[in-house]
């Protein structure tokens, strides 16, 4: 294990919490500080399952392996334990909290960060915030709004990235994030993104895609390719582009070949 | 208490033939009442008296035990007591109340069933602006209140605990608005209730003339109690022609307390008269609110909140009646209930035959916050009028599991999390009437349960 890790994942298997499907089936990743990992795969292979379980969702339950986080036991902790550590998971489907406004919520993610007894200071806030806002392209009056309610799919994304902006993680798992965006706002949100790498430079980011797109504008270090709960194949960018061309049809074969023998 | 009174009024019938409330028992309800008011009080008492208790067996309270909730006759209506203008002998937390009030246009404090403070803002005053407590309304405008106290809006009719009210008031609230009078901050109430084993009857009487606007809030507080009282109150709101008027009641009662509020809101051609009930504390609540739109044009935003937790009850019983063409309606209640608690609400929409081009609608939401909290939501609508647009919408849910996860993930425990999700729940309710102070006040009230409860 390098010391430079964030994150480190050994045989790593979970399951729906009400069954038994064995969505992920001992992944194996590991990501260093300041890289870009992006995990490619088709519908189904358990990309957003590894999300959700990395970041601690109810609904998904590890059922053997091991995941450091920063050092620590990820799995041992609660999910809010793991976003005050620095992990940050910007959401496929960004869930709607009417009344509750954008600003309110993430003072109040700021103030959980805290030591018991600090309080935030509001204006240092207000500023980080209007800041954040500019370097995403966006109206002041959107951190009134409730969080996601009545949202465009595209200003849901954009949400998840200001949030992740704020908060400034040392890893962030970006779930399908380019899905739904059109090709300005995925430039805006890279961009935002790659401002944030260079202000950060330590900063680990794991983009889960379908699409090679998103690739064109947040460069990847490694690119894994994720088929029936594991990674089947590992490389540089280049991988991405062999993927463009062949799809994933070719990797189903391959498994299902080697499952029949 | 009830049985007492009923027979010291007995007694007085029988004595005076007459049926005129006079000697030691009219002094009990008030001394030198002129007798238009003396025969009021006693008619309401023979509608008492001739009224069933209601009991679950009827619709209206099917779900909420009254005999079980309140046991009337081991309650006292306690003396009159007129107290020095003196804020110093006031409790804390009815000046922390007060404090945190932002400009008012006036002030009035209730001490049990007794108004012990009045203030107007003298410009007010001057233009005819009257805020004053019942007992000297009825000395100083008589013929006001001959015509509309307990008459058209909460009359001794309306039912069992609206005639004990209408017969065994003590005190209450007077304003007046005249005629194009417009008041740029609200008139703020503020009652406190300190006796446990008593039972506190007042009204309040709100007249606003055509083109006027003013808005009123009414805070009601106590401490907990450690054995039962009554807080009851009849609300009789008029606005003429083209005013607009806007009431607020805020209940934060404490334990033991039944808080019983029987509400009417009469609404003339264009006017507009919105009002918002909430109810956070008491043990048992009850709320009949009737809005009854009487003019063309005539408007109400009718809003409620209510968060309970450990055995508390709530039961709100609306209706809105679309007596006039062209009239608009829209409530939204909306409930968060913990612990044991429960809540009813049940609202009914009546559009009149005449009543052509109405919009009505009613919205009711609950979240449940535990396994063994309940909410029951009956919405009805009668109609016989066939141009109209209508709708309502009930709901009874749990907390969004995802919406939880969505903020634990971001740093916030799960705790936060549900505070958050309730908070922004509840304040959509408050969004809809902003007014100075309230919203802040109640966030805060609801803060402060969210913090005691088991979701701290």
């Amino acid at each position: 294990m390098s010391d430079d890790a964030i994150l480190t994942i050994e045989a790593l298997k979970a399951d729906v919490a009400a069954e038994e499907l064995g969505i992920l089936k001992a992944l194996d990743l590991q990501v260093c500080k300041g890289e870009v990992h992006a995990i490619m795969g088709p519908n189904g292979s358990g990309k957003s399952t590894l999300a959700k379980v990395l970041m601690g969702h109810p609904g998904y339950r590890p059922t053997s392996g091991r995941a450091l986080f920063d050092g620590s036991d990820l799995l041992a902790m609660e999910p809010h334990d793991r976003a005050r550590a620095g992990m940050f998971l910007a959401f496929q489907y960004p869930v709607e909290v009417p009344g509750v406004s954008i600003a309110n919520f993430l003072r109040t993610s700021m103030q959980s960060r805290l030591k018991e007894g600090d309080d935030l200071d509001l204006f240092d806030f207000q500023d980080l915030l209007l800041d954040r806002m500019k370097l995403l392209e966006m109206e002041p009056s959107f951190a009134e709004r409730s969080v996601n309610d009545g949202f465009s799919g595209g200003e849901k994304k954009r949400n998840e990235i200001l949030q992740m902006a704020v908060l400034k993680p040392k890893l962030v798992l970006m779930d399908e994030t380019d899905s739904g965006l059109d090709i300005d706002a995925l430039k805006v949100v890279a961009s935002g993104v790659n401002t944030l790498r260079q202000e950060d430079p330590d900063m680990a980011i794991v983009l889960i895609t379908h699409y090679q797109r998103i690739l064109d504008y947040i460069t990847p270090d490694v690119v894994h390719v994720m088929v029936d709960g594991r990674i089947v194949r590992s490389g540089g960018p280049e991988v991405a582009l062999w993927l463009e061309e062949e799809g994933y049809a070719s990797w189903r074969e391959a498994e299902e070949q080697a499952a029949a023998i | 208490m009830a049985e007492a009174v009923a027979d010291r009024l007995r007694r007085a019938e029988h004595e005076f033939g007459t049926g005129d409330l006079n000697g030691l028992d009219v002094a009990r309800l008030g001394e030198g009442e002129p007798e238009w008011l003396a025969r009021r009080r006693l008619h309401a008492w023979k509608v008492y008296e001739t009224t069933p208790m209601p009991t679950e067996r009827m619709e209206e309270w099917r779900y909420t035990d009254l005999a079980q909730r309140l046991s009337i006759d081991q309650l006292d209506v306690p003396s009159i007591v007129t107290l020095r203008d003196d804020p110093d002998t006031w409790p804390q937390s009815l000046k922390r109340a007060m404090g945190d009030d932002p400009e008012t246009s006036g002030h009035l404090v209730l001490l049990g069933g007794s108004v012990v403070y009045t203030d107007i803002q003298p410009s007010l005053a001057s233009q005819g602006v009257v805020l004053t407590s019942l007992r000297k309304a009825v000395e100083e405008h008589p013929e006001l209140l001959k015509e509309h106290l307990a008459t058209q809006a909460v009359p001794p009719e309306e039912g069992k605990l609206q005639a004990l009210n209408a017969a065994l008031w003590t005190d209450g609230i007077f304003l007046y608005v005249p005629r194009g009078v417009r008041l740029e901050n609200p008139v703020r109430v503020t009652r406190w209730v300190s006796r446990a084993d008593a039972a506190y009857f007042t009204r309040t009487l709100i007249i606003a003339e055509d083109t006027s606007q003013v808005s009123y809030v009414d805070e009601v507080l106590s401490e907990d109690l450690d054995s039962h009282a009554l807080t009851s109150t009849s609300v009789e709101v008029i606005a003429r022609d083209s005013a607009q008027v806007q009431y607020v009641a805020v209940q934060q009662l404490g334990r033991g307390v039944f808080y019983q509020s029987a509400q009417r809101t009469l609404a003339d051609r264009d006017s507009t008269l919105d009002t918002l009930n909430v109810s956070l504390g008491a043990t048992t609540t009850r709320v009949d609110l009737n809005a009854r739109l009487l003019g063309p044009g005539a408007s109400s935003n009718m809003l409620g909140l209510y968060f309970g937790d450990g055995d508390q009850h709530f039961d709100h019983n609306t209706s809105q009646d679309h007596l006039a063409p062209a009239t608009h309606s829209d409530l939204l209640y909306k409930g968060a209930l913990d612990g044991t608690s429960r809540s009813v609400f049940r609202g009914i929409i009546r559009v009149a035959e005449k009543a052509q081009q109405t919009d009505a609608y009613q919205t009711n939401r609950n979240l449940l916050l535990s396994g063994d909290a309940r909410a029951d939501s009956l919405p009805k609508l009668e109609i016989e009028a066939d141009d109209v647009k209508c709708s309502h919408g009930a709901s009874v849910g749990e907390l969004d599991e995802e919406a939880i996860f969505y903020l634990m993930s971001r740093g916030l425990s799960r705790n936060q999390a549900e505070r958050l999700v309730v908070l922004g729940f509840l304040g959509e309710v408050l969004q809809r009437l902003p007014l100075g102070g309230v919203g802040e006040k109640v966030t805060r009230a609801i803060e402060g349960k969210l913090r005691t409860g088991a979701h701290a």
